[in-house]
């Protein structure tokens, strides 16, 4: 088993003291940032990635693989303790943890969705470690029009499944590819969309437009319409040694179990990634809980926190799995991950496993030791975190745009890009106030150059010939599961609205 | 989505007296009808611009220089792609405003659904924004920030203002040190603190 030495290797790297530190100080960061209120995972990480920007690749790695599972898990904190849903991923769990906790039962909600997350995160890892080298070495052998339909397989589930509206997410993919579209062709060197502006002629930055929809998009919605009062933060009882009873531990081990198996395979395939592992595990556990239980669904179940939970770290495991062996993002959180793999020179893809080899392994292994830190952590820490939710919000916003301008900046030191920024945070403000999904910009921003690229690949190898794009197997495959994924899309949908 | 029981905290005495900056009170009684046509004005000029960037591309595409050896697809044909879907996208979106479906906004933690749109704000905000961008050149990277932090904290009701201020100087020397001086980024750190060596990049 070579990737298991490669694996063990990877251990020996991170476990070297000073990329320790680095690993705790990514979690650490990671988390505090998720638990914010108005910050979901893709914004932390847009966020924090100038923090890597002048760190060895090695390290920047170690900290971001503790940065995205700290935001992931962040979110869950967020919505058992504070009175109004968080980000999407963890909506199902704003409706049973917050009730839990309302019920003076917090404590256990806490508890089972940091156990959860780390059980599921530690057996969706493991699933990591043995599936990325076998995709990988599939990928290998994809053609041109293979990878196009891939990329045709994501822009439609994100397009399509993200958001409530079918047209609207259509208009942000759309926005998105017209942004990734200025710049310099690749193929012929010729301009377009440049507007003559020599600052165009590079492309415009994603970290600039992620983090102008994201950080300062939200920073002036939620401006526009400031819930003013008193912030209500649900108390948590203290000492961690009562806070899972026999009856929790009892009630939790299987939902976290089937969190894992949901969660894992629905964040590999191009399905719009943890919102949807967390809604079909919470289906299912309501479904599988018996007639007593079912009851307590929507007023605390503890079943309907420790499924989704777990489900959601599975899945943010899984979606690495496209992520490094095929680039293919499928979430905008993995889109922005991209981003920040290139800032490093690490370009995702079939190749990445054999030519930066040790670097990949390091990153599963800092996974691992990411999401122990995370429940080690997280336990003990929830006093801090509860004080975080206490910031008053005009300083946190505030200080949101102020590391948006600062991301933007570190960019290029040029503070034409910060004034890209406000444009870009204006657009994310409209398309928020008139119910636009922002996800599918930034996903269509990075994907639609590499799909093109793909496409005229295949269109010269085929001397113009479009059936080429369909003839191969794998490509017939992949379109018709567009067809199949609409379809379950639009039924998810309607069971999401009923549950509602 | 939102759990019923969490309405209670929305402001609804009218006339009572707030301290921070937000809509009048009293708006968010008349809601409701009064709102609903502005609304709909909004979103049909967005969906009017979205068809209107797609006429443009599909225009613009046709001046994009196709090299004599390009065989296949050469550089306009994506572009003509993306303008179609955003004209598509467009077209239908102004016809779904104007049978009144219109869209629905985003939630969130401290968004409050009740209130009404405080355009101020937003004006205010990204003026700050605007005056932070070209601060950073002439008075340097940590008070530009200073002006953006305390700015926006004021703009969204801190008080008093010179402590919002105060943690903006603060905010940004603490950031100038941490980032310029320890992880190296080339943070101008402007006239007044040129000489000091631990906050250069």
């Amino acid at each position: 088993m070579d990737n298991f030495s490669a694996l063990l290797e990877g251990f020996a790297t991170v476990l070297h003291p000073v990329y320790l530190l680095w690993a705790l100080f990514g979690v650490f960061i990671g988390t505090a940032v998720g638990v914010l209120p108005g910050i979901g995972p893709a914004m932390t990480i847009a966020l924090l990635l100038p923090l890597t920007y002048s760190l060895e690749p090695t390290a920047a790695i170690i900290v971001f693989a503790g940065i995205y599972y700290g935001g992931m898990y962040g979110g869950s904190t967020t919505s058992i303790l504070l009175n109004t849903p968080g980000e999407s991923a963890s909506i199902v769990t704003a409706i049973e943890g917050n009730k839990m906790a309302r019920a003076g039962r917090g404590a256990a909600a806490l508890a089972t969705a940091a156990i959860g997350s780390f059980v599921a995160g530690t057996l969706a890892t493991v699933a990591l470690t043995f599936m990325a080298p076998v995709v990988a070495r599939l990928a290998v052998q994809l053609g041109e029009p293979d990878y196009f339909a891939l990329m045709v397989v994501a822009f439609v589930t994100v397009g399509a499944l993200l958001g409530s509206s079918v047209p609207r997410g259509l208009a942000s993919l759309s926005l998105g590819l017209f942004l990734g579209l200025v710049g310099t062709d690749t193929l012929t060197g010729q301009q377009r969309f440049t507007f003559g502006v020599p600052n165009l002629a590079d492309g415009i930055d994603v970290v600039v437009v992620a983090v102008g929809l994201f950080a300062v998009g939200e920073a002036l919605y939620v401006g526009s319409r400031m819930r003013h009062g008193k912030i209500q933060v649900i108390p948590v009882e203290k000492g961690w040694r009562t806070w899972m009873k026999r009856d929790d531990w009892r009630r939790s081990w299987k939902p976290w179990l089937r969190g894992a198996a949901i969660g894992f395979p629905v964040g590999t395939i191009p399905a719009g990634g943890a919102d949807v592992a967390t809604f079909l595990s919470y289906a299912s556990e309501r479904r599988l809980a018996g007639k007593e239980r079912r009851k307590e669904f929507g007023k605390g179940a503890i079943e309907g926190v420790a499924g989704p939970e777990a489900a959601n770290n599975a899945a943010a495991a899984g979606v690495l799995v496209p992520l490094l062996t095929l680039g293919l993002p499928t979430t905008a959180t993995a889109a922005i991950m991209i981003v920040a793999f290139q800032s490093y020179g690490i370009q995702p893809g079939p190749m990445l496993l054999q030519n930066e080899s040790a670097l990949v392994w390091a990153l599963v292994a800092s996974l691992y030791l990411g999401n122990l830190m995370l429940v080690v952590l997280n336990l003990p820490l929830v006093g801090m975190w509860v004080r975080v939710l206490r910031i008053p919000r005009h300083y946190l916003y505030a200080g949101i745009i102020l590391f948006g301008a600062l991301g933007s900046y570190a960019l290029n030191f040029s503070p034409v890009d910060v004034l890209l920024l406000v444009l870009i945070g204006l657009a994310g403000f409209f398309m928020r106030r008139y119910g636009y999904p922002v996800a599918p910009l930034v996903v269509g921003m990075i994907l639609g150059p590499m799909a093109e690229d793909r496409l005229r690949r295949s269109l010269a190898i085929s001397q113009g010939d479009l059936s080429y794009l369909v003839t191969s197997p794998f490509a017939a495959t992949a379109y018709a599961a567009i067809v199949v994924l609409l379809a379950v899309g639009i039924w998810l949908k309607r069971r999401e609205r009923a549950a509602a | 989505m939102r759990p019923d029981d969490a309405a209670p905290e929305a402001p609804t005495e009218p006339g009572e007296p707030t301290t921070e900056t937000g809509p009048p009170t009293s708006d968010t009684l008349q809601q409701g009808p009064a709102e609903r046509p502005r609304r709909r004005w909004g979103e049909l000029v967005l969906a009017l611009a979205t068809a209107a960037l797609g006429v443009y591309v599909l225009v613009a595409a046709g001046s994009i220089t196709v090299p004599g050896s390009a065989n296949t697809l050469g550089p306009r044909a994506f572009p003509y792609l993306v303008g179609g879907m955003l004209v598509a996208a467009g077209v239908v979106l102004v016809a779904l405003v104007l049978s009144g479906r219109a869209g629905e906004e985003e939630g969130g933690e401290d968004v409050d659904p009740t209130v009404r749109t405080d355009w101020l704000t937003v004006v205010l905000l990204v003026i700050t924004l605007v005056v932070h961008v070209f601060a950073i050149n002439v008075i340097g990277w940590p008070f530009a920030a200073a002006i953006l932090f305390g700015g926006a904290a004021v703009i969204l009701g801190a008080r008093p203002w010179w402590r919002a201020a105060l943690a903006g100087l603060v905010l940004g020397l603490v950031v100038q040190v941490v980032f310029g001086g320890l992880l190296g980024l080339s943070l101008p750190a402007g006239p007044l603190l040129e000489g000091v060596p631990f906050l250069r990049g």
